[in-house]
């Protein structure tokens, strides 16, 4: 790096989103780390890691659909569900490879966020969010009460391992590599997205919809695509959780696992994938370590009683959204940026 | 500049050169409820041509720029740009004709930088897929150096290098401003409108731009059509001068011709005082 910063002196240079030798090295590092996890820590982890990267791809999903296009969508979980079930059907029906069943999982998805995204045409905001809502409920609703030989009603629907050359993906570490290496190509297309004329497009239906239609963009097309894009990312992590769990069920779709998708992205910071990214770490940690700790406390204070201690743990958490809500509205990535202008600024305040 | 951006240019220079009038709004009247904004104004732009709409507040300037850009439909009259009809296309239809507006106050992209706002004025120009965009190596990288290339020009153009990696929302008035003509400009419009690009600008921000206009009058030789309430600006900038009074046209002509019109003067500056 030069003593006065980084400066591009081409337009590739200047786009690039790694610029130094150093965060190359970084992120070859944190890539190869990410490749050997599985043989250092415990299966635990491995678990916690690989539905990290699975919530990563629908999370991602999101981030394009809410933090770029700005549109809300409180539906995210059912466009994964869709996507589970259709690669739960294609699988297990059709008898498709998972390369061909997961891909399609996530085109089912897209054409069902596309339906709700073409509401998104006439209304903004609140009844938006209301609509997509609705599509959750739809989900629940369709799946419950259509013939259970369809999408097995509910009793869920199971699968049979994945299958790769002939090696069965059954191994929770074998999982964890297809969810990664998955979960990488979804990111990095992401980003190219983003940074393509249709990720500005909707940035730009986000910021002004009158000035983006005097600049030549379909409004109605770029709203509804960015539905289709989110939910193509989720059906993607549904096929994915699909083949993880290898049992598909309407509960692990609700309502409930929207809004956390929701959280993940305001955590981490609207209109940025890597703060898509961050988000889920944070929020999954978070959790997962309360889930850790609960029990040790109930151990230690039996007087509690589990029940308070798990109520409490949620309370918690639902704290921590409020007050990333309140004090950091624009996310850990925002945070991050106005830090890393300032060391680079320093001693001088601006 | 690539090859394929030399070509456009060069087929739109060609444009220019038929005589044929770019811009023309036939008897438009338009009326809000029992509101009459506009009533059987014409209006034409010819090829190279700045023409400035001036009249009173509430005159129905804007009124008569959001007919001309498709953003109204008039009741009555009809709008045409190089032939093709105007009125009752959709907005971003329109902006593939050729036709870039400004705005009156900022409508610009505040979540993007300088160079991202004007990038969306390629927008048109650019074809790449979404599955080449989620490959980014490849045919969607190279676009996006060529269009590239052709906003670095306009940000030069518009000596706006120094903020280019800035977020809009940051910037003051005047730079939002030349930031909102170069998206406009990025478009490769085969006519320009600008709704009261000086307003809420001091004596520095509004040379500043009319020196803009200039140039970009002299670099692509496109019809402007400006709207302005400064009429020092206009005397100095306008070939044409069409003047509104209550929704009707009460004279047009050359800034000197203006000056001395008597129904002018009567009307808008002011009896007998000039």
């Amino acid at each position: 790096m030069d003593p006065a910063g980084v400066f591009a002196t081409s337009f590739a240079r200047d786009q690039a989103l790694i610029r130094t030798r150093q965060q190359w090295i970084a992120f070859t590092l944190f890539i190869l780390a990410l490749f050997v996890l599985p043989y250092v820590v415990g299966p635990r982890l491995v678990a916690i890691s690989t539905a990290m990267m699975i919530s990563a791809v629908v999370v991602i999903g999101l981030q394009i659909n809410t933090g770029y296009a700005g549109q809300v969508n409180l539906g995210q979980a059912a466009f994964m569900g869709v996507g589970a079930y259709a690669t739960g059907v294609l699988a297990t029906k059709a008898g498709l490879p998972f390369w061909l069943s997961i891909p399609l999982g996530g085109g089912a998805a897209a054409v069902f966020g596309f339906v709700f995204g073409l509401s998104a045409v006439r209304i903004k905001g609140f009844y938006l969010a209301l609509t997509t809502i609705a599509a959750q409920a739809l989900f629940h609703f369709l799946i419950l009460n259509l013939p259970s030989s369809w999408f097995g009603a509910s009793n869920g629907l199971s699968l049979e391992p994945a299958t790769f050359f002939g090696i069965a993906l059954a191994t929770d570490r074998s999982i964890y590599y297809l969810c990664l290496v998955v979960a990488i190509i979804m990111a990095f297309g992401a980003y190219g997205i983003v940074r393509s004329s249709h990720g500005r497009a909707f940035v730009a239906v986000r910021d002004d919809d009158v000035a983006s239609g005097m600049m030549g963009i379909n409004v109605v097309r770029t709203k509804a695509t960015a539905f289709l894009i989110g939910a193509f990312y989720a059906g993607i992590g549904g096929g994915l959780w699909a083949y993880y769990v290898r049992f598909v069920a309407v509960d692990q779709f609700t309502l409930f696992h929207s809004i956390w998708f929701i959280a993940m992205i305001i955590v981490g910071g609207m209109g940025s994938v890597t703060g898509a990214l961050i988000g889920v770490f944070i929020i999954t940690a978070i959790r997962e370590g309360f889930v850790t700790l609960g029990p040790s406390l109930v151990h230690q204070f039996p007087a509690l009683g589990g029940d308070v201690v798990f109520a409490t743990m949620n309370v918690f958490l639902g704290g921590i959204i409020a007050a990333f809500l309140i004090f950091e509205p624009r996310g850990l990535m925002h945070r991050w940026n106005i830090m890393k202008r300032s060391y680079r600024l320093w001693p001088f305040p601006y | 500049m690539s090859a394929a951006a030399q070509a456009d240019s060069s087929a739109f220079r060609d444009a220019v050169h038929a005589r044929a009038p770019v811009l023309t709004a036939q008897g438009i009247r338009l009326a809000f409820g029992g509101v009459v904004a506009l009533n059987d104004v014409s209006v034409t732009v010819g090829a190279d041509e700045l023409v400035a709409i001036i009249g009173p507040n509430g005159a129905g300037k804007t009124s008569l720029m959001n007919c001309l850009s498709g953003f109204y439909r008039p009741q009555k009259g009809e709008v045409r740009f190089n032939g093709n009809l105007i009125s009752g296309k959709s907005v971003h239809d329109i902006a593939r004709l050729g036709l870039a507006r400004t705005f009156q106050g900022t409508h610009i992209f505040s979540g993007m930088t300088v160079i991202e706002n004007i990038m969306v004025g390629r927008h048109i120009h650019m074809k790449s897929s979404i599955p080449a965009a989620f490959l980014h190596f490849g045919p969607a990288r190279a676009e996006e150096f060529r269009h590239r290339e052709v906003v670095e020009e306009i940000i030069e153009l518009l000596e706006i290098q120094s903020i280019r990696h800035q977020p809009v929302g940051s910037l003051g008035y005047g730079l939002r401003k030349r930031v909102d003509l170069g998206r406009a400009l990025a478009q490769e419009p085969k006519i320009l409108l600008m709704d009261e690009p000086m307003a809420g600008m001091n004596t520095e921000e509004k040379e500043d731009l009319a020196r803009f206009v200039l140039d970009v009058r002299e670099a692509r030789s496109i019809p402007v059509v400006l709207v302005e309430h400064d009429m020092g600006v206009v005397m100095d900038l306008a070939d044409r001068i069409v003047v509104l009074d209550f929704g009707r046209k009460i004279a047009e002509g050359t800034p000197k011709q203006i000056q001395t019109d008597p129904v002018v003067l009567k009307a808008y500056l002011g009896e007998g005082d000039r």
